[in-house]
């Protein structure tokens, strides 16, 4: 399992990294001063290194006094898994099939695998999401979401 | 005087079919996500943010500002009735009032929370009637290194007052800047930090970053801790409200005490979280009925409710006058507020009048019909928690990302919520704190220009900082927040917290 410690030095690398990427793309844009101020890249650069140096600290500090106790136990971590996993597939899906399709396929599935729903009461649910999200965003608000080539099929 | 005037210009323009419509309908869908696992104040307000793109400013921030108040109102039935915190606002109202309901006392203990909470945000919208004018007319003075020095102040008493670790704090608000550094440069035009991605050419924008970090996170985290209702039946019984009614002035010290702490809070930026927390620890030590905290003790409630409304309201006062947002919640309206093609600042107050003391007269319409309607309508929403997670979670997921396509219909921003949904739930199980990122996304622009402009008219010193009284007495008082942690260890030792 990963503990505590570990998460704290990994994500205190990462958001060192970060600090990193953005001061050196900062650096391309000039970061001293120009005859008319400081130049673009100044700021972020600076932005950048404060964001490096306070993430070493906090790498420093979690290898010094970091606690080892697990970040997630085993069963919870499942749990989360159960939940993320579906949630990347439907992002995925939304940008092959678009919002509407996925969020059928989406609801259809999570419902009949995970709640162990009839398939009635799964199709009515997940039938209705999108109906009714279509009535609100393209008719009320007339925000058009992103569809796909099933969209296209029907002509709308 | 002159405020007084001004504020009854505010209700007429408050005081119309239409917006009093629109309050109602803000209140419930903020109640509505308010109760909800995983959508919260500003992951609601930056769901609706873009549908009122195309809406009159006034009726907008009508509008989303009656979502905010009904969000605080549900955060604080899920507290009470199911243990579980809807706003992490209202975490310290779990203390008492959970208890409370425990021993079958749920009426009294909502009554409690909603007349307290009410009772602080009527404080926080006096003290901004009382106040604005003041600030608006001192905020007119202000040049460039004035405005850096007080979005200095507001990220410095973030990481003194904050509560957070102070170095994840920094951290928190630098990603924010990085954050809000990609793509155009306000200055000079050119496109910065886009590292040859399209996709970031147009920048990132912090409604996707809300969605992800407040939505999705919160969403994930909900699931890990496991939600379990076990739930009290909320029946609001009429004579029980009244009863608790006339209990309330008993609990007027604690009632003052929170008001003020809330409005202090919610002015510099410490936010209704940090407010609620130092509320109720304050009211453990000096109420009254101290020995009853944390076993259902009414004091319990009326603290951190107060704090948290009379906070919440009390950000909106810098947000208007000076446009430094006192909580994310009030960051994400400022973001509107650009986006609807007003200057948040104090000229706001001169060009906009109708605007300002619209919303302000709505803050006393909307806080005294929240009470009610929130009340009313408390059995109807405990029962939405009752809906199954496996129904509830995924269509909370499909409203999230409908809501980050809407922003800008870009598809690569259900991409960007993902990630920043992941980033949520790592900051928080890691006490990293996410608001000050999103101030810094918003603020970030403007920030970073008056800091420009101030080097400009120095050519380059930074002495400018403290070239006058003003300016000089802001930073002086940023330094003193930023080093604040450290002072208070040595004043009074050992690394107290408010929270118990």
């Amino acid at each position: 399992m990963i503990s505590r410690k570990a998460a704290e030095i990994g994500l205190a690398s990462v958001t060192a990294l970060f600090g990193a990427v953005i001061a050196y793309g900062a650096t391309e844009f000039g970061v001293g001063w120009a005859p008319s101020g400081p130049e673009p890249g100044t700021f972020p650069f600076y932005i950048g290194l404060i964001v490096l140096v306070a993430s070493l600290a906090n790498m420093v500090a979690a290898l010094v006094a970091g606690d080892g106790t697990p970040l997630l136990e085993r069963s919870h971590l499942k749990d989360v898994a159960r939940f993320v996993v579906p949630m990347i597939g439907f992002v995925i899906l939304a940008l092959l099939l678009g919002i509407y399709v996925a969020t059928f396929v989406y609801l259809l599935g999570t419902m009949r695998v995970q709640g162990r729903y009839g398939w009635g009461r799964s199709i009515a649910v997940s039938l209705g999401l999108p109906l009714g999200l279509y009535a609100l965003m393209e008719k009320a608000f007339q925000v058009p979401l992103l569809k796909g080539p099933l969209e296209a099929l029907i002509g709308l | 005087m002159d405020n007084l005037a001004s504020l009854f210009h505010g209700f007429s323009v408050a005081l119309s079919f239409h917006h009093i419509f629109l309050m109602l309908v803000g209140i419930l869908l903020g109640i509505l996500v308010g109760v909800l696992p995983g959508l919260g104040a500003p992951n609601g307000v930056s769901l609706l943010l873009p549908l009122t793109f195309t809406m009159d400013p006034v009726a907008a921030i009508i509008l989303l500002t009656s979502m905010y108040w009904g969000a605080l109102f549900g955060g604080s039935t899920t507290s009470i009735l199911f243990n579980i915190p809807g706003e992490p606002s209202s975490v310290a109202t779990t203390f008492d009032g959970y208890p409370l309901a425990q021993k079958g006392k749920a009426t009294e203990a909502l009554s409690y929370a909603f007349l307290s909470a009410g009772f602080g945000a009527l404080v926080g919208v006096i003290v901004i009637t009382l106040l604005s004018g003041v600030v608006q007319k001192f905020a007119l003075r202000f040049s460039a290194p004035e405005y850096f020095a007080v979005y200095f102040l507001a990220f410095c008493s973030f990481i003194g007052l904050g509560g957070a670790p102070v170095l994840k704090t920094v951290v928190s608000i630098g990603c924010g800047f990085a954050l809000a550094a990609v793509g155009m440069d306000s200055v000079s035009g050119s496109l910065r930090l886009t590292f040859e991605f399209d996709a970031l050419l147009a920048g990132i924008s912090f409604l996707v970053v809300v969605i992800g970090l407040f939505g999705i996170g919160e969403l994930i985290l909900t699931v890990e801790e496991g939600l379990q209702l076990k739930g009290i039946e909320a029946r609001v019984r009429p004579s029980d409200v009244l009863r608790t009614m006339a209990m309330m002035p008993r609990h007027w010290a604690t009632l003052l005490r929170s008001a003020l702490v809330g409005c202090w809070m919610g002015i510099t930026p410490g936010g209704p979280t940090a407010a609620s927390f130092m509320s109720y620890g304050l009211a453990r030590r000096f109420s009254k009925y101290r020995q009853g905290f944390g076993k259902g003790e009414p004091d319990g409630i009326i603290a951190p409710e107060t704090a948290d409304h009379s906070a919440g309201t009390a950000a909106m006062l810098p947000m208007l006058a000076l446009g430094i947002p006192g909580s994310a919640t009030a960051a994400v309206m400022l973001g509107g507020l650009m986006i609807w093609g007003l200057n948040p600042g104090p000229m706001l107050f001169v060009e906009r009048p109708d605007f300002v003391w619209g919303l302000i007269a709505s803050m006393y319409l909307g806080n005294v019909i929240g009470v009610i309607l929130v009340l009313a309508t408390v059995p109807m929403f405990a029962s939405i928690l009752r809906i199954p997670f496996a129904i509830i979670g995924p269509a909370i997921v499909v409203i999230c990302f409908v809501g980050a396509y809407t922003v800008g219909s870009r598809p690569f921003d259900l991409w960007v919520a993902l990630g920043f949904g992941f980033v949520g739930y790592l900051f928080k199980k890691l006490n990293y704190p996410i608001a000050p990122l999103i101030l810094a996304m918003v603020i970030g622009d403007k920030a970073e220009d008056a800091f420009r402009q101030s080097l400009i008219m120095s050519k380059g010193a930074l002495s400018v900082f403290w070239s006058n009284a003003l300016v000089g007495t802001l930073m002086a008082l940023a330094l003193l927040l930023l080093v604040w942690p450290v002072v208070a260890r040595v004043l009074f030792g050992g690394g107290r917290s408010s929270a118990p």
